[in-house]
């Protein structure tokens, strides 16, 4: 069958990555809303040794799994499946291209969009395809304000989809596993992958933490992070941080919670001075109970929170952990 | 080594921000614009280069109106040597593909080995042009950069990934880099920056000075067209609590008991 939405699939070391399950869900409702088939719904995997994957997402998700699968493409180089993802979207002319908003998604989408010619929105946070044209919802002006994007004519349309925009696909399907001809040399790139391996770090694993303070710019220096550590040490918790902190160097990058850090889920987020840009949220929003305080009503970190101060943090933060220490007694 | 910078002039974020009467974007009316952020960073890792003899001239180019003009001497008196101003009414309103068309035919002929530039600009946060126009070239990009190293006609960098870890890519030159913020701690204008800038040439052209269509470019091509912008939606919000501070801490106090079981 024709392809109308084709999802570029991520995996690592062989493992499907859950974005990948999103696109597809996202994909069988967007197929759904334009009136396409869900046989039209296609995914596309690069990487070396990675047939367990390509089965796994023709059983659910995808109707086909096409598969390039070459030693140049072990590991992700922008040129080297930059080159593959266009020549088999020619191949296969579908209306709409997903990638995951992840680094490896936004980094080679554009190449992919201006290989051809084709308008890209990135990052979005829904996607639909009233009547079959699609319609993308993303975030500008660092979560100000939320931008609603059509294409209008144009025959092919391509988005990076941030995590969290749809539920995985959950269903099971019977789809095929094609293997292509990837057609590129290793030695014509002129992207060589080195190594991928930990950034520096001292040890500290925020995903698992249960309790975590976080400080934001508001905290305005680093010596002011000492209310932050004293409420998160009343609490037993841990300390975490937005980027413009650990950008700073207030704190190392390990603290950092949001899509270029880590992502938590604790019982409990304390939100400090963070406005709550959409980088951070998506790292954040995952969590069991949130509290945000931050003198902007206005901040976006609000709309996450299940509850809310808006105040100056130098006095609300010290008189909270103060509340802590009597309520620990 | 010529090395170019792309930047981009963008409201600053303590702008009064307000939705046009249209409602498909902001009103600029009201916006003070500076600098994008990003942007500094990319500046800074080209002048480092430079500083350290690695490269020579380093060029910064900014598509966009008048105003833009502000960024761009902005540049020149941290440390640029000259400047590039693409500028022609004929370019409001396009989709950054258009834009990316821009860039390359106004550096068509120049010869830059190294192109840096912002991962993203603050206001419509597209994180797209950079490795458009790597494309368009038909060179290596690299994004989310946190660390870069000139070798022997290649350049080393380390993209940012999620949980903290890092790529090691090396690209052969000419090679395009989206620098994300913190990968230095950028310079500021000096005075003597900021006089010597006055003697530096900003080049404006216009798109039949660099032969460019104009049926390719502006509201009328884009293919990307916001047809609304809002506020975001509140969600469920945040039960926002009142009082003096110790107030609503035994508050927070109570609900952090209740919901969580964590005290």
């Amino acid at each position: 069958m024709a392809c109308k939405v084709l999802v570029v699939a991520e995996q690592d070391g062989g493992a499907v990555r859950d974005i990948t399950w999103e696109l597809l869900g996202l994909a069988h409702r967007a197929a759904k809303e334009a009136g396409w088939d869900a046989g039209s719904v296609k995914a596309l995997l690069l990487g070396h040794n990675v047939e367990a994957a390509a089965k796994g997402l023709a059983e659910r998700g995808a109707a086909e799994a096409i598969v390039a699968d070459a030693a140049a493409l072990a590991n992700y180089t922008c040129d080297g499946y930059a080159a593959v993802i266009e020549a088999q979207a020619k191949a296969e002319s579908p209306a709409l291209i997903l990638f995951g908003h992840t680094p490896n998604g936004w980094d080679v989408a554009p190449h992919v969009a201006a290989g051809l010619d084709a308008p890209l929105a990135t990052e979005c946070s829904a996607v639909g395809a009233p009547g079959g044209k699609p319609r993308f919802t993303r975030k500008a002006f660092n979560g100000k304000f939320v931008q609603e994007i059509e294409v209008g004519d144009a025959p092919l349309s391509i988005a990076t989809v941030q995590r969290g925009a749809a539920p995985a696909f959950s269903g099971a399907t019977q789809g095929t596993v094609r293997k292509v001809d990837p057609g590129i040399d290793a030695g014509t790139l002129q992207a060589r992958f080195v190594e991928v391996r930990k950034g520096e770090s001292g040890g500290l694993d925020l995903s698992q933490a249960s309790i975590i303070v976080s400080g934001g710019r508001g905290l305005g220096a680093a010596e002011k992070f000492s209310i932050i550590r004293d409420l998160a040490q009343a609490l037993g918790g841990q300390v975490g941080a937005s980027r413009p902190v650990t950008d700073s160097g207030w704190l190392p990058h390990e603290h950092q919670i949001g899509s270029s850090g880590v992502t938590v889920a604790p019982k409990l987020y304390i939100a400090c001075g963070i406005s709550g840009a959409i980088q951070h949220l998506v790292g954040m929003r995952g969590s069991g109970y949130i509290v945000a305080v931050n003198k902007d009503a206005d901040a976006p970190i609000f709309g996450v929170a299940d509850v809310g101060v808006v105040g100056d943090l130098f006095e609300i933060v010290p008189a909270l952990t103060k509340a802590v220490q009597e309520a620990r007694r | 080594m010529k090395t170019l910078v792309l930047v981009k002039q963008v409201p600053n974020t303590d702008s009064p921000f307000r939705i046009n009467a249209a409602g498909t974007w902001v009103d600029e009316g009201n916006l003070t614009y500076g600098l994008n952020d990003y942007d500094r960073y990319a500046l800074e890792e080209a002048l480092r280069l430079k500083d350290k003899g690695a490269a020579g001239e380093v060029v910064a180019l900014s598509v966009g109106p008048e105003r833009a003009a502000t960024a761009l001497r902005t540049c020149l008196a941290t440390g640029a040597d000259r400047a590039i101003h693409v500028k022609d009414d004929r370019l409001a309103g396009s989709d950054p593909l258009a834009i990316a068309k821009v860039i390359v035919a106004a550096i068509k002929g120049e010869d830059f080995r190294l192109v840096f530039a912002g991962l993203q600009a603050d206001d419509d946060n597209y994180t797209q042009t950079p490795a458009l126009v790597a494309r368009l070239l038909g060179r290596p990009c690299a994004t989310a950069v946190l660390k870069a190293e000139l070798l022997d006609g290649a350049i080393r960098v380390e993209r940012e990934l999620e949980n903290n870890r890092v790529q090691v890519i090396e690209m052969t030159l000419p090679a395009v880099v989206a620098v994300q913020t913190g990968i230095n701690e950028p310079r500021y204008a000096s005075l003597k920056g900021i006089m010597a800038a006055k003697k530096k040439e900003i080049r404006t052209v216009g798109l039949s000075d660099i032969g460019l269509d104009a049926a390719q470019v502006g509201a009328g091509a884009a293919r990307l067209k916001t047809v609304r912008l809002a506020h975001p939606p509140k969600g469920k919000g945040a039960e926002i609590l009142k009082g003096s501070a110790d107030e609503v801490a035994k508050a927070l106090v109570l609900r952090i008991r209740e919901k969580t079981g964590v005290l």
